[in-house]
């Protein structure tokens, strides 16, 4: 009871501190793929330009970064989702947050390719929107001998896709900023794009918003 | 002499082998003295102690008396010890349950499997005690706290902070609740969300740039972002999130198994609309609004907020009549008060308080070995009177019934079986139906106008009359008393029985039903003893007047049967001879006994029976002497025949006729005609 008073001042000073400092443009990225093919060595080395050797699978991690956009100050909100998560509802959950998609495979693991045309779908259904800012991300290039993926396959499911397919290494940061950088114009284009149709967009959606609670 | 031996004897120095050296240095007859001496001292010792004895006696038992109800008292306090030592545990559990759950998180689960139930309903009466608006979240069964704690909301766009919450993770959901501000009583939050644990998704927020210690919730549409205070904190929300799904999922998987089809439905029912619920829940949401407000209004008065603590208080401190006028008043208050979910909320609030005060008082009034019955009725009638006014009249019947019940059969255990079984039987009626007529007068005191109540206690009566019965039927009619001494004790409780009907409850009937088949037996056996007993004498009967040799002789024995009521002197001739045969006199005396017994025992449903039996004993006498009338042998003992049957028809018949009269009964017609025997009998000696 006593201990209210003071947090609350402390509240009030951190609101304006956070206010002030942080820029307006955030791009959600998501991070997506099979469980070990390296997500979160991705997002690592682009957050902290370190490569961590050892594996503890991840249950749900967020990142916000500061980052220079071709001149322009956002943030970068990275979302590293786990690659076992069991339940499918918990994963829409976090697929709808997201506003770009990184879809991880390695390309020594033929499965964790398979399993891309899955996560695809889903994120499709969960955003119901074909033109979802996505990227088709083939890691693990460092150690192209043991490849089981070919650059071809891999190429011909992003032009399916209709989106771009890049090979990295976490290991040694090859178009680990790449990748992001890309999503993030991506996730920029597509939001411009939006907001020149918001208001008819908006109207209409609302509209049918309407009808559905009228039916009730 | 023995006064100086004694003092001798009892000097504490005293020195056996020196003494009696001295004593057989005098010779042998001052040693003969001595010792004639100490046989007397002997003697004059144990007289004396025995006569101390019986002086103390009274005070004996008075003593052993005072440390049996002693010992009761120091039973009781050692309860009420024990009972507060739990209060105090009880009470320091509320204030530090907050603490607790998150210091304990996961060592709480052992005692949850102690007592899941016990633990989950005190977990969420505190849940209803600290949030604002959360009664459904607590009214569903098996919810359990797992965890909580305070956050601070964060914008998960800005992360600018937004407010201060507190946590609840339960074990399907978690609950988010704000503080209230300037809050009054014992809320302290106001319940903002709950989110199922299924479908939600929680993110660690790594610390990159200003904040710290930070989380997401996902749940679409809504995504939450909390912070804690310390890493530490936080890894506890994120192991306790992680942990519970799992559980949960587990648990769910389960349940799915164990009803595979149920599931499905359900699933598909819930793919089929997930928008419309939503949309139903913030439909309702508004209709809602309004009333709230009123409500909370409503219920905003200084003694409402405080009300819950004060009706712990009053527990505690076992000021029961305190407690219920409280319960009183607010409920008198609340029925004026609008509808609404806050006053729904108030309502559980106070629910929980009267269910723990109900608890409290029956606990009261429970019968346990190790709690002395020496309250008394005085004692219970406290209790239950608080219960009546909480409109718990039926337990509080119940529970009554129940204390009386275990007091008559400590009071019944309390009495010895000793000497004559009409003595114990005595005791017992005496024990029994004061017990009886205190509880039915306590009972009207108790229960006044709560007239479904007394068809409680006449259902108890009989009841326990059943069990008197019982032990009555062991002492009286197993133990082969004889009839005399089973029709004095069926009077006895017969008559208490009659007492009892002055206050109104009249077991008189039940009793006579309860005991009827077993007096029907006795008496059969009793009469067909006799008819036995008839004809064995009947076989050897010689038809002899008595002589008594003497005239002194023969007028004892007058005065001897006059004490039964018969006056013999007419049948006295020539000084010491009696007309009357041994047998006949027997007959005499044992026909009045059994007429006597018969007729104690006497209810008009057994009234056919008995005179019955008495019918047929006197049947095998007359049989008797018809059989001696038509005999050859006996052609000369005529008149003296004619003479016992005379007696016996006339005399000893007018005598039962008396036992009939005296007790207003009709003589019975089977009797009447037995009488009108004797001219039939007449006739056939003339003949």
């Amino acid at each position: 009871m006593s201990s209210s008073t003071p947090s609350c001042f402390l509240l009030n000073t951190a609101m304006s501190k956070a206010k002030t400092q942080q820029p307006a443009v955030i791009h959600k990225v998501i991070m997506v793929g099979s469980g070990g093919v390296g997500k979160s060595a991705l997002t690592l080395q682009f957050m902290y330009d370190e490569f961590v050797e050892d594996y503890e699978p991840t249950k749900a991690d967020s990142y916000r970064k500061k980052v220079v956009l071709d001149g322009e100050e956002v943030q970068i909100d990275i979302l590293d989702t786990a690659g076992q998560e069991d339940y499918a509802a918990i994963r829409d959950n976090y697929f709808r947050s997201g506003e770009g998609f990184l879809c991880v495979f390695s390309i020594k693991e033929q499965e964790s390719f398979q399993a891309t045309q899955d996560f695809r779908e889903q994120i499709l259904r969960v955003k119901n929107d074909e033109n979802i800012p996505f990227l088709l991300v083939g890691n693990m290039v460092d150690l192209a001998e043991q490849r089981q993926v070919s650059v071809d396959e891999a190429t011909k499911r992003a032009q399916e896709w209709k989106v771009s397919y890049v090979e990295t290494s976490a290991k040694t940061r090859a178009n680990v900023d790449k990748v992001f950088y890309d999503l993030m114009r991506e996730i920029r284009s597509r939001k411009m794009e939006a907001s020149r149709q918001n208001n008819g967009k908006q109207k209409k959606k609302k509209d049918s918003r309407k009808k559905k609670c009228v039916i009730l | 002499m023995a006064d100086g031996l004694a003092r001798i004897l009892s000097k504490p120095k005293f020195d056996a082998e020196t003494f009696i050296a001295k004593l057989s240095g005098d010779g042998e007859d001052a040693l003969l003295d001595m010792k004639a001496n100490v046989h007397m001292l002997n003697d004059e010792t144990a007289k004396a102690l025995k006569q101390n004895v019986y002086k103390n006696y009274s005070q004996f038992i008075e003593t052993a008396r005072e440390i049996s109800i002693l010992e009761g008292e120091m039973y009781q306090l050692n309860h009420m010890l024990n009972e507060q030592k739990s209060l105090m545990g009880s009470m320091m559990e509320m204030s530090l349950v907050s603490d607790r759950a998150v210091v304990e998180g996961p060592k709480g689960e052992e005692d949850q499997k102690e007592s899941p139930e016990e633990e989950t309903r005190r977990n969420l009466a505190f849940l209803l005690e600290r949030v604002e608006g959360c009664s459904n979240v607590a009214e569903v069964p098996g919810r359990q706290l797992v965890h909580d704690g305070d956050l601070v909301e964060l914008d998960a766009e800005s992360h600018t902070q937004l407010q201060r919450v507190h946590a609840f993770l339960l074990n399907d959901s978690l609950m988010i609740a704000t503080w209230i501000p300037n809050r009054r009583g014992p809320m302290r939050y106001r319940f903002v969300g709950l989110y199922e644990l299924d479908g939600l998704a929680v993110v660690n927020v790594r610390d990159t740039g200003p904040v710290k210690n930070g989380f997401k919730i996902l749940m679409f549409p809504e995504s939450h972002m909390y912070q804690t205070d310390t890493a530490k904190a936080k890894r506890q929300w994120l192991d306790a999130l992680e942990d519970t799904k799992k559980k949960k999922a587990s648990r769910d998987k389960q349940k799915k198994e164990a009803a595979m089809r149920l599931a499905e439905q359900q699933l598909q029912a819930a793919l089929a609309s997930p928008g419309e619920a939503d949309m139903s829940k913030s439909f309702t949401d508004d209709v809602e609004e309004e009333p709230v407000a009123m409500d909370r209004d409503f219920l905003q008065a200084d003694w409402l907020e405080e009300l819950p603590e004060d009706l712990d208080m009053y527990i505690a401190q076992r000021n029961f009549e305190g407690a219920v006028d409280q319960v009183e008043k607010v409920n008198e208050y609340l029925t004026e008060c609008p509808k609404g979910p806050a006053l729904k909320e108030f309502r559980a609030r106070i629910e929980h308080r009267v269910k723990q005060l109900t608890d409290g008082l029956m606990n009261e009034l429970q019968v346990s070995p190790e709690r002395s019955l020496r309250g008394g009725p005085r004692a219970a009638r406290r209790a239950v009177t608080q219960l009546i006014r909480l409109g718990r009249s039926a337990q509080a019947c119940d529970l009554f019934l129940r204390n009386r019940s275990a007091i008559i059969k400590y009071n019944i255990r309390q009495l010895k079986f000793e000497g004559a079984t009409t003595l114990y039987i005595r005791c017992l009626c005496g024990v029994f139906f004061s017990s009886l007529s205190d509880t039915a007068k306590e009972f009207i005191k108790a229960f006044p106008g709560h007239h479904g109540c007394f068809s409680a206690f006449v259902i108890w009566s009989k009841q326990e009359l059943q069990s008197f019965v019982s032990i009555f039927r062991r002492q009286v009619f197993e133990s082969k008393a004889s009839l005399s001494t089973i029709a004095d004790c069926v009077q006895l409780a017969k008559r208490h029985c009659q007492e009892l009907s002055s206050i109104g409850l009249d077991l008189e009937f039940s009793l006579a039903t309860l005991l009827d088949t077993a007096i029907q037996q006795v008496v059969e056996e009793t009469r067909d003893q006799i008819t036995e007993g008839i004809k064995y004498r009947a076989a050897d009967d010689l038809w002899r007047p008595m002589n008594h040799l003497s005239q002194a002789d023969c007028d004892k024995y007058v005065a001897d049967i006059a004490a039964t009521g018969f006056d013999i002197r007419p049948y006295v001739y020539d000084k010491c001879f009696v007309m009357l045969t041994m047998n006949s006199i027997q007959f005499a005396k044992i026909c009045v006994t059994f007429s006597d017994d018969l007729l104690k025992l006497y209810t008009v449903e057994l009234e056919d029976f008995i005179a019955d039996s008495l019918s047929s004993v006197y049947k095998s006498q007359v049989a008797h002497i018809e059989q001696s009338l038509k005999s050859e042998r006996l052609n000369k003992e005529h008149s003296l025949i004619l003479k016992n049957a005379q007696f016996l028809l006339e005399v000893v018949m007018a005598r039962v006729e008396s036992f009939y009269s005296d007790r207003q009964v009709p003589f019975p017609a089977q009797l009447q005609a037995i009488n009108a025997h004797f001219r039939k009998l007449k006739a056939m000696a003339n003949k």
